[in-house]
């Protein structure tokens, strides 16, 4: 058994126009996807995806307007999104810890960061002040913060971004979890910075064998660092598997294309295109939600694509790729 | 940066503020179609009187030449002296400021204990049925007049149901004005444990403070609701909640970031306020600054117009840098490096 | 029920688009109601009125309300009622041209002082520091009381010291957009400063500025009201909502309570409409507020 096992997750925006008529935005179709113990999931595609909502629908942190309408979450056997807001509150920032995007904002600013390194264990444990304190200073280290005595007394306005991001790292380990979902850990950085923060992370994670979610729209990343990943389209996984598979043979159409338009890619073959706007959510199509920018999409394409294993752990939502394999 | 670089910074920001008010001032009396020398000598004084006063008013000299010296009399708080009460201005001002400043700080008070936490209820659940309620009344809190508030409070609470005493001052006849220290009637009198004056006195404070404090809350509860929201859909509130700290500890990081924001607003209120006390006390004849202020505008007493002006801006002067040294001590982000 | 749904359906658009808005912000549904009434009876004053404005009957002074003076009668023996109704006049009348007039000063200054900068902006920031560290009641007050009492004068005070508030608005939308690519694109084409402020400019700058025109035009009747209250602006016996209250003010304490309470009623009324307009037209025009089903 997975520590992390979604399953047929669907998550609604429920909003009302100007003229007050409801309006829902089927943001996720059906996402099922597993993360193993001390296992490295990349989750991939374009903005609107569903790869950050995914995320926060499985810790219960959806805005007003976004609501799981369907789906199970099983964390190491028990279902996030049945338990009860206090249950579900204990596991963020224990058992379950998020790394955002915008480290700046994210840290309360009118707190020292050790102050608040201090916080989050004693939200989740009993721990004397003076543990709490030396374990801070100790993470502050281990993320490689230099001086982290000194820096601990550091208010947030004055780390640099890589800095902050870096103390988000600290605050996601300091409670010793077992999954981190990171998303888009490095969206907002220097790009010489990204390289060692994702350095800084994935090695931390895999020291202590964490599971971990990688929510990004950089391949490379996924590449780089993932063993697993799971491209996205329209609320729906349209392909997952191992790294290595999908990289080498990926199945999906969609996934060969956003393969083919990596810089590397490009500089081979010359571009391809990925080309379209993101499906309008309000009105899915029928069948598959890709086939109107599909370069390989035929007439079945309008019914419900089927899930087909294509080898060992990789499958893939396409009838393009049925036709060419067993339908599971 | 150390802190008395800061505040002589912020002090000297003040004062290109203060002189655009003082020129504002200056003009006002000038560009009316009285002239105060007319109004001063009276309608039966000859040229050569009118010539006399002319020159010893000193408007006989250049514009430029009048505000220099206007400005020189400023700096050496010399305002010159009130046609109506033959006091210097600044005597009049300090004599009734305290009386405006204790119906507008008890309001504030009142209005801000009801107004803040109603705004941060407000903003728990918004559009929710405490927040349209609260939003209609903060609305009407802002439609209804003073003046007109305060005549329905005398109707119903004095004349109809006889609970308010006449609304004719800040004490009764029939007790005896305490000795000067506060300059406030009512904490005078218990300073002197003089209990007839202190009910006379307080009885008094009742309906204008309350009155007072409605129109005193109605933008505090709009204020207070919408920094809320805004800390509420912050980037740190939201990750505080990803850290599963718990839902108690949540709103306080929530309370503790909307706090220096709050305070801000409903210092940077009193100014407005001291300026819109003045029509509670002309309605109830309170003797304050702002009915004297009042008073001065109707009857172009053009010395103490200008003073009442300048007093209001050198007081919101004073209320904007005392909030800055607020807030540099609860904000380390502002840490002395504005 | 088919019927209902039948004449639904073949309703124009637009009719259901404004039920629609009713139902999105009842706030601005209630302020349009009251506001719009206030207009007709503003229009059609000698229609509805039973007496003229300033039609006195020296033998029936403060009469109580009754059949023939539904509010009561004045202290001039003028009918309270006819007043009440006569003054929608004045509160729009003073309204109307104040807003536009802030609209017309303070809208150019806030185009030109965010897109240029500069001087401009220099100037602008230190006028919009000095207008609102002050209060604007006794600006108000002391520019009318020195310039003399006419309905012109108020308008014109109470339009410039608003204006600043309208180019403050302005000001920081342009600062948002103006390096934004339709901007640029507008310049590189060639188009003159003024083509680029009033064409490209003006129509994403405005937007900003729209709900705070009901919330300013609620000041405006306030304030005018507040001047004619103190006695400078307009004087008795012009039907001015004001004016009537400090006539009505001295008999309070005699309980002849209606010569004040109706036109501050009134009063009231028309500050929370345009208040309620404008807190509505907040919530339809902010996207973010439009989200959240509820």
């Amino acid at each position: 058994m997975s520590l992390l096992e979604v399953e047929n997750l669907h998550t609604h925006f429920i909003t009302r126009d100007l003229g007050n008529r409801i309006r829902v935005a089927t943001a996720l179709n059906g996402v099922s996807f597993a993360v193993g113990e001390g296992e490295v999931v990349g989750i991939v595609g374009e903005t609107g995806a569903g790869k950050s909502l995914t995320a926060m629908s499985v810790i219960g942190l959806l805005p007003p307007a976004a609501k799981v309408v369907a789906g199970t979450a099983r964390f190491a056997g028990d279902d996030l999104l049945a338990m009860s807001p206090a249950t579900l509150n204990r596991l963020r920032g224990d058992q379950i810890t998020l790394i955002v995007q915008s480290p700046k904002t994210s840290l309360d600013p009118l707190k020292r960061i050790g102050d608040q390194l201090v916080r989050i264990q004693k939200a989740h444990r009993a721990v004397s002040d003076d543990e709490a304190r030396r374990n801070a200073v100790e993470m502050l280290a281990t993320v490689g913060i230099p001086d982290p005595e000194q820096r601990a007394r550091a208010w947030p306005h004055e780390l640099s971004g890589g800095m902050a991001q870096r103390v988000l790292i600290a605050m996601a380990l300091v409670n010793g979890p077992r999954l981190l979902i990171a998303d888009e850990p490095t969206t907002g950085l220097d790009v010489t910075v990204q390289a060692q923060i994702l350095d800084l992370l994935m090695e931390l994670v895999q020291a202590r064998r964490l599971a971990a979610m990688i929510i990004t729209h950089d391949l490379g990343i996924v590449a780089h660092y993932c063993h697993r990943m799971a491209v996205m389209f329209a609320g729906r996984i349209v392909e997952q598997g191992k790294v290595a598979d999908i990289f080498k043979r990926p199945a999906h159409p969609y996934t060969k294309a956003l393969i083919a338009s990596t810089p590397k890619q490009i500089a081979a073959r010359g571009y391809a295109k990925v080309g379209g706007l993101p499906p309008n959510l309000y009105a899915l199509p029928s069948g598959c939600h890709y086939r109107d920018r599909c370069p390989e999409a035929e007439a079945a394409c309008t019914t419900e694509p089927p899930l087909v294993t294509v080898r060992d752990g990789q499958r893939a939502l396409c009838h393009v790729v049925a036709r060419g394999t067993r339908v599971q | 940066m150390t802190l008395r670089q800061f505040l002589l910074r912020r002090v000297l920001l003040v004062i290109p503020i203060l002189f655009g008010i003082t020129f504002i001032t200056f003009m006002l009396v000038r560009v009316g179609d009285r002239d105060p020398v007319a109004m001063l000598a009276g309608p039966l004084a000859d040229r050569q009187t009118l010539a006399t006063l002319r020159t010893e008013m000193g408007l006989d000299r250049s514009f430029w030449e009048q505000f220099a010296i206007y400005v020189g009399k400023l700096i050496q708080l010399d305002f010159g002296k009130s046609w109506e009460s033959n006091n210097p201005v600044i005597v009049d001002i300090a004599n009734r400021l305290p009386a405006s400043l204790e119906l507008l700080l008890i309001a504030m008070l009142i209005g801000a204990a009801v107004g803040i936490p109603v705004g941060l209820r407000s903003a728990q659940r918004p559009n929710g049925a405490f927040d349209q309620a609260a939003r209609f009344v903060s609305l009407l809190g802002f439609s209804v007049p003073t003046y007109w508030f305060a005549l329905m409070g005398i109707f119903i609470f004095f004349f109809k149901l006889g609970w308010a005493p006449p609304p004719m001052g800040r004490i009764g006849l029939d007790a005896i004005p305490p000795p000067d220290v506060t300059g406030s009637y009512f904490i005078d009198s218990l300073l002197v444990a003089d209990w007839s004056a202190v009910h006379s006195s307080g009885t008094r404070l009742v309906l204008p403070v309350l009155i007072f404090s409605v129109i005193v809350a109605a933008p505090i509860i709009k204020h207070t609701r919408a920094i809320a929201l805004e800390v509420l859909s912050s980037d740190y509130i939201r990750y505080a909640r990803a850290s599963g700290l718990s839902p108690f500890t949540v709103r306080r990081i929530a309370l503790r970031n909307a706090f220096t924001p709050v305070l801000t607003f409903v210092a940077s209120e009193l100014t407005g306020l001291l300026a819109a006390v003045s029509l509670l006390e002309f309605i109830f004849a309170w003797g304050g600054m702002g009915q004297w202020g009042l008073n001065a505008i109707l009857n172009s007493d053009f010395a103490a117009v200008q003073g009442y002006v300048l007093t209001l801006a050198l007081f919101s002067a004073v209320i904007y840098v005392m909030v800055d040294i607020a807030v540099l001590m609860l904000e380390p982000r502002s840490a002395l490096k504005a | 029920m088919t019927a209902v749904a039948t004449t639904e359906a073949t309703r124009p658009r637009i009719g259901s688009r404004l039920l629609g808005v009713i139902r999105r912000s009842p706030t601005f549904a209630v302020g349009f109601t009251i506001v719009g009434s206030f207009a007709v009876l503003a229009i059609l004053a000698p229609l509805i009125a039973p007496f003229g404005a300033i039609e006195a009957y020296p033998f029936e002074v403060l009469r109580s309300p009754d059949g023939k003076y539904l509010f009561g009668s004045d202290g001039n023996g003028m009918d309270v009622f006819s007043r009440v109704i006569y003054g929608a006049q004045y509160a729009f009348g003073i309204a109307v041209p104040a807003a536009i007039l802030m609209l017309l000063i303070g809208v150019p200054f806030g185009l030109y002082a965010g897109y240029v900068g500069g001087l401009t902006d220099e100037i602008l920031l230190r006028i919009m520091d000095v207008v609102r560290s002050f209060p604007s009641i006794v600006l108000a007050l002391a520019v009318v009381a020195a310039t003399g009492q006419s309905v012109v004068n108020v308008v014109l005070v109470i339009g410039l010291l608003d204006s600043p508030i309208f180019a403050r608005i302005v000001r920081s939308e342009v600062l948002a957009l103006r390096s934004s690519p339709f901007v640029e694109a507008a310049v590189a084409a060639g188009n003159p400063t003024w083509r680029i402020l009033f064409v490209h400019l003006l129509p994403n700058a405005i937007r900003g500025a729209t709900a705070l025109i009901a919330v300013r035009m609620a000041w405006a009747v306030r304030i005018s009201a507040t001047l004619a209250f103190i006695g400078v602006g307009i004087q008795p016996p012009t039907p001015e909502w004001g004016a009537m209250i400090r006539q009505g003010a001295e008999y309070i304490i005699s309980g002849e309570w209606w010569v004040a309470t109706f036109p501050g009623l009134a009063l009231v009324g028309v500050v929370l409409g345009f208040n309620l307009l404008g807190d509505g037209l907040q919530d339809l025009l902010d996207p973010k507020r439009r989200t959240a089903a509820r």
